[in-house]
């Protein structure tokens, strides 16, 4: 040391005060820069999760109702509605009365728009009103002197400028002319029922006696007017029962009946054959209806439960009725259904004024409220579900707004398996939007936590052993020179974007892996035991030495002994099919042994999502290996034990902390990972441990569908609720390990 | 056993009676394969005594203590040649089971390097190993180790408590009981009291005095006062030669190489 220098600087930084505030301040800026972009961190996160809570959170908020102002219409008291509705934009209204005046009414002022008197003989009244089962505007009346006509209300929209300008002119027409349709012998008609479709159209009056009469008209289309003909068919039978109410299915194949002992009786059509008998509830049925799409019937009772049936595929392989669940009632007696328009969702009216609006998916009561005083004559539903139209006692008209936007969420409808339309059984699925709007949503999120933890622990399953054994061989045995490449080797995997990981999942491996299956699982076969009986060989012949190859420098011989063992099993993949399997693994699974095989299936996501999570946990644990101080090891092996039990023994607890971590982030990317499973699961949302069957995860789900859901729709929402799923999947695990990793680093802390 | 008792009991016996534990001839060592750090190394070290290592830094000293029990095989191109010979065998040979020397040769390391375990399990863990796995026999060995390193007394309550609760001295007669609960032959001690304080320096002498009835002690060392102290007989090193060896008072007091006096009278190191 030169004493001289040392001397002078340290009397020159004494002098310097300067430079000791500046090298405070320094230290002062250094700190605050990183306590504000360590607490930003946090916040940030916190801000993520308080973000998709706001989104998410409307899912759960309860519906509302709110009575408008209420306004007296002119001439109304002295007449009966038979029919009541208005129109998407909550401007124009429809009244029909018995005597068949039907009149357009604009709903802000009261103003009548137009009024047209429908084609009923002089005299007569409407008896009884079906809204068709498609809820387009058709709708059939019958009347009191036995004629049945069907009129369609329509409403045109033109806009000459901006929003303001909308002019909606309603029009009332007649699509199948101004003629009776079907014709009554009895015309004190008790219950009607209509369903339009493409093929075919149906109408069905029930009268007293039990007398049920159906006409039944196939549609055929002239292919070169477009002009459609109607091939007419009507039925007549009796029934012991007295019918209470009567609906006609979308599809028109099945007519329902109920009685008053709360049975629902369905026939099959034209032929108005009998088919099943199902008692849905204690009391009388009351009121009766087709819910959206005109699959399940919705029955309600004198106790004001409402009952939802659909017909099942039974064991004979033909449809029979099925109750499939019910609705808390209001104790009295339902008057009234009527169904929402564009969802799963009905809204049911009783005779002591109650209003409940429900969803059958979600199978809840979302909204209950009490019109006291009103006295309801008719009620009309918005077609967007999102008002009420109520006529009064003494014509009064009052508007309902409804706010209901997400009934279809509820814990069962999310979690629990639910018995969907068309489905044999209730069951978990996720399918959440078709080709059209009558289509039930199936929001499960079941299916997609099932193919996230199915996909991470396939991966896992993958992962671990090749990354623990390579970590704790690479830290441990390998000598130095070799290390310095190999680590870094494995560690540049982790750079591979895993778009391109899932690229050649999907594109090359997966079916690759279906072509050479059985050489695959020859090797799994053939490599345990041909690795060690290569290692016993070497060692008995003492090749190591004479081939001069220092310890830590094996993997020089057992890769080429690796690669020959895949090249022998593909070898006797051949031989061993044509002996075990018929000539062709592939085919044998699915043909004899009976197990499904996707091309893109949890074998393939497996190892590319393995690969994607080897260097990330190859390069923790082996630090954490390699960190364990040698002091302990050498201390173990001058104790006398081998360097296996020293690794076993000593070192592999000492860096158990850092290997669990490594486990822990592995998951963590596992679970979160999206481009691998989305190009290489198939994105099928089955629940099946099934090895050879693809999953979707829920990463992989926000994905493939956030881009097509609507903004703010339920959809979109419950994408959102998937997020927060995963969120807090990733956060609960996270945290969990760190609470192990800390008590593990407390029991084995050294040095 | 009785045999070597025998010799033990008569305290001034000349050299050449001396029973013999390990005898190092020619030998020498290669860092690299090619960096030379121990020459031409002789020596016969005495059953149960304690023989003392000293040198400066860097001579060999450490390096020679770790041939005995081919610590060095852990260290990449390291070439040693010559022989050594422990229990008649000479244990540079490809042939022996290098475990079992390290059974027969325990260490003591510069350090104290209990495993992150309880104190119970770090002493048993050198009967694990060996596979005893009894429940009696592993408790007693652990007391009758505790006891031999004199540790039994103050740790006797919490066993099960880890070993990093005990203190830097304490650690170390740990590993001293972890070392002779697998019943060696010899023990090497790598300046063993190199990181202590000097109470714990002091029990840990007292340790060496009661040990060498059993067992063989090889001591490296820094400190001269604690090689005078605690050997029968030293080595002075230098430069990877072996300069003097002999009876620890004929080397302290009376050297017979002028390095070894130099350093001795602390002229360098």
């Amino acid at each position: 040391m030169n004493a001289v220098f040392g001397k002078e600087a340290v009397a020159k930084s004494r002098r310097s005060a300067s430079f000791h505030r500046w090298r405070s301040r320094k230290d002062h800026a250094v700190r605050w820069l990183i306590a504000v972009g360590g607490v930003g961190v946090i916040i940030a996160v916190v801000l993520i999760f308080f973000y998709l809570l706001w989104v998410v959170f409307p899912l759960f908020l309860p519906a509302g109702a709110s009575l408008g102002e209420s306004r007296s219409m002119p001439g109304w008291e002295r007449s009966d509605p038979v029919y009541f509705s208005l129109e998407e934009q909550l401007e124009v209204g429809l009244r029909v009365t018995e005597a068949g005046e039907a009149t357009f009414f604009h709903i802000p002022d009261g103003r009548e728009l137009v009024s047209q008197r429908l084609p009923l003989a002089p005299g007569a009244s409407i008896s009884a009103v079906a809204k068709g089962v498609q809820l387009d505007g058709k709708t059939a009346v019958a009347t009191n002197d036995g004629e049945v006509f069907v009129f369609r209300h329509s409403y045109e929209t033109r806009f000459s400028g901006g929003v303001e300008t909308r002019k909606i002119n309603p029009e009332l027409d007649f699509p199948y002319g101004r003629e009776s349709l079907l014709d009554l012998d009895f015309p004190a008609v008790t219950g009607l029922a209509f369903s339009d479709g493409n093929d075919a159209m149906v109408l069905a009056a029930v009268g007293p006696g039990g007398r049920v009469r159906v006409k039944h008209a196939s549609k055929t289309e002239n292919l070169m007017t477009g002009e459609v003909t109607l091939e007419e068919d009507i039925h007549e039978t009796r029934v012991s029962f007295n019918a209470t109410a009567v609906a006609v299915s979308g599809n028109q194949r099945w007519l329902y009946l109920s009685d008053n002992q709360g049975r629902v009786y369905s026939f099959t059509l034209p032929a108005l054959e009998a088919r099943d008998v199902v008692q849905a509830s204690d009391s009388a049925i009351t009121a009766m209806t087709m819910l959206l799409g005109g699959i399940s019937v919705l029955a309600g009772d004198a106790d004001g439960v409402v009952s939802q049936l659909f017909p099942v595929r039974g064991e004979d392989n033909r449809f029979h009725l099925r109750l499939i669940r019910q609705f808390d009632g209001s104790g009295s007696p339902v008057a009234h259904i009527l169904s929402e328009q564009r969802r799963k969702g009905f809204v049911a009216l009783d005779t002591a004024q109650h209003i409940s609006v429900y969803h059958s998916t979600a199978g809840q009561r979302v909204l209950y409220e009490d019109l006291g005083g009103l006295q309801p004559r008719k009620i009309a539903l918005a077609p967007r579900s999102n008002g009420l139209l109520i006529e009064g006692a003494g014509g009064r008209l009052q508007m309902m707004d409804l706010d209901n936007e997400h009934p279809e969420v509820s814990f069962s409808s999310i979690w629990s398996k639910v018995w969907y339309e068309n489905y044999e059984e209730p069951q978990y699925v996720w399918q959440s939007s078709a080709s059209t709007n009558e289509f039930e949503p199936k929001f499960s999120l079941t299916p997609l936590v099932f193919g996230t933890i199915k996909a991470s622990v396939y991966a896992m399953l993958f992962a671990i052993p090749l990354a623990l054994m390579g970590a704790a061989y690479t830290a441990y045995f390998m000598s130095p020179q070799l290390r310095k490449w190999v680590k870094p080797g494995i560690e540049i995997m982790a750079a591979l974007p895993t778009v391109i990981l899932g690229f050649l999942a999907g594109l090359w491996f997966a079916p690759w892996l279906e072509e050479n299956l059985a050489s695959v699982f020859m090797l799994f076969l053939l490599m345990p035991p041909g690795l060690f009986g290569f290692a016993w060989g070497w060692h008995k012949l003492s090749l190591g030495d004479r081939l001069r190859i220092p310890a830590g420098w094996e993997p020089i011989v057992l890769v080429p002994a690796l690669l020959g063992l895949a090249w022998l099993s593909g070898g006797l993949a051949e031989p061993v099919q044509g002996v075990f399997f018929g000539g062709d693994l592939r085919e044998w699974l699915s043909n004899t042994a009976g197990i499904s095989y996707d091309q893109r299936n949890a074998m393939v996501v497996g190892a590319a999502m393995g690969f994607a999570v080897i260097p990330t946990i190859f390069s923790i644990a082996e630090d954490a290996v390699f960190g364990v101080p040698k002091a302990l090891s050498n201390g173990s092996l001058a104790l006398g034990a081998t360097p296996w039990q020293t690794l076993v023994f000593v070192v592999l607890p000492t860096a158990s902390p850092g290997i669990f971590s490594a486990l822990m982030i592995g998951l963590g990317r596992a679970v979160g990972e999206t481009m691998i499973v989305l190009m290489a699961t198939g994105n099928t949302p089955v629940m099946d441990w099934n090895l050879f069957e693809g999953m979707r995860t829920l990463a992989a789900n926000i994905a493939v569908e956030m881009p097509e859901s609507e903004v703010n729709s339920s959809h979109y929402r419950i994408l959102f609720l998937a997020g927060l799923v995963l969120f807090m999947f990733t956060f609960v695990v996270n945290t969990a390990a760190e609470l192990i990793r800390q008590r593990l680093r407390e029991k084995y802390s050294s040095l | 056993m009785n045999d070597s008792q025998a010799t033990a009991a008569a305290p001034e016996a000349p050299a050449a009676d001396e029973k013999i534990a390990v005898q190092v001839r020619n030998l020498d060592l290669y860092y690299d394969r090619t960096v030379q750090a121990l020459y031409d190394i002789n020596l016969d070290i005495p059953d149960r005594k304690v023989t003392a290592f000293i040198g400066p830094s860097g001579c060999g000293k450490s390096t020679l203590l770790r041939c005995f029990n081919r610590m060095n095989d852990l260290i990449d191109d390291c070439v040693i040649e010559g022989k050594i010979i422990i229990e008649g065998k000479n244990i540079q040979k490809k042939k022996i089971d290098v475990a079992e020397l390290r059974r027969q040769v325990g260490m003591v390391f510069q350090k104290p390097n209990p495993f992150p375990k309880s104190i119970y399990e770090n002493v048993a863990y050198g009967l694990r190993i060996q596979g005893i796995n009894k429940r009696r026999v592993l408790e007693d060995t652990v007391e009758w180790a505790l006891k031999g390193a004199a540790l039994w007394d103050e740790v006797k309550d919490r066993l099960q408590e880890p070993a990093f609760g005990l203190s830097g001295g304490q650690q170390q007669r740990l590993v001293i009981a972890r070392a002779i609960a697998v019943q060696p032959k010899v023990i090497l001690l790598d300046e063993p009291c190199s990181a202590l304080d000097p109470i714990s320096t002091l029990k840990i002498e007292e340790l060496i005095h009661e040990l060498k009835e059993d067992y063989t002690i090889i001591i490296v060392t820094h400190n001269m006062q604690q090689a005078a102290r605690v050997s029968d007989k030293t080595a002075f090193m230098y430069l990877g030669k072996m300069i003097e060896y002999g009876v620890t008072d004929q080397i302290f007091t009376n050297p017979q190489e002028k390095r070894t006096e130099d350093y001795i009278t602390g002229r360098y190191g």
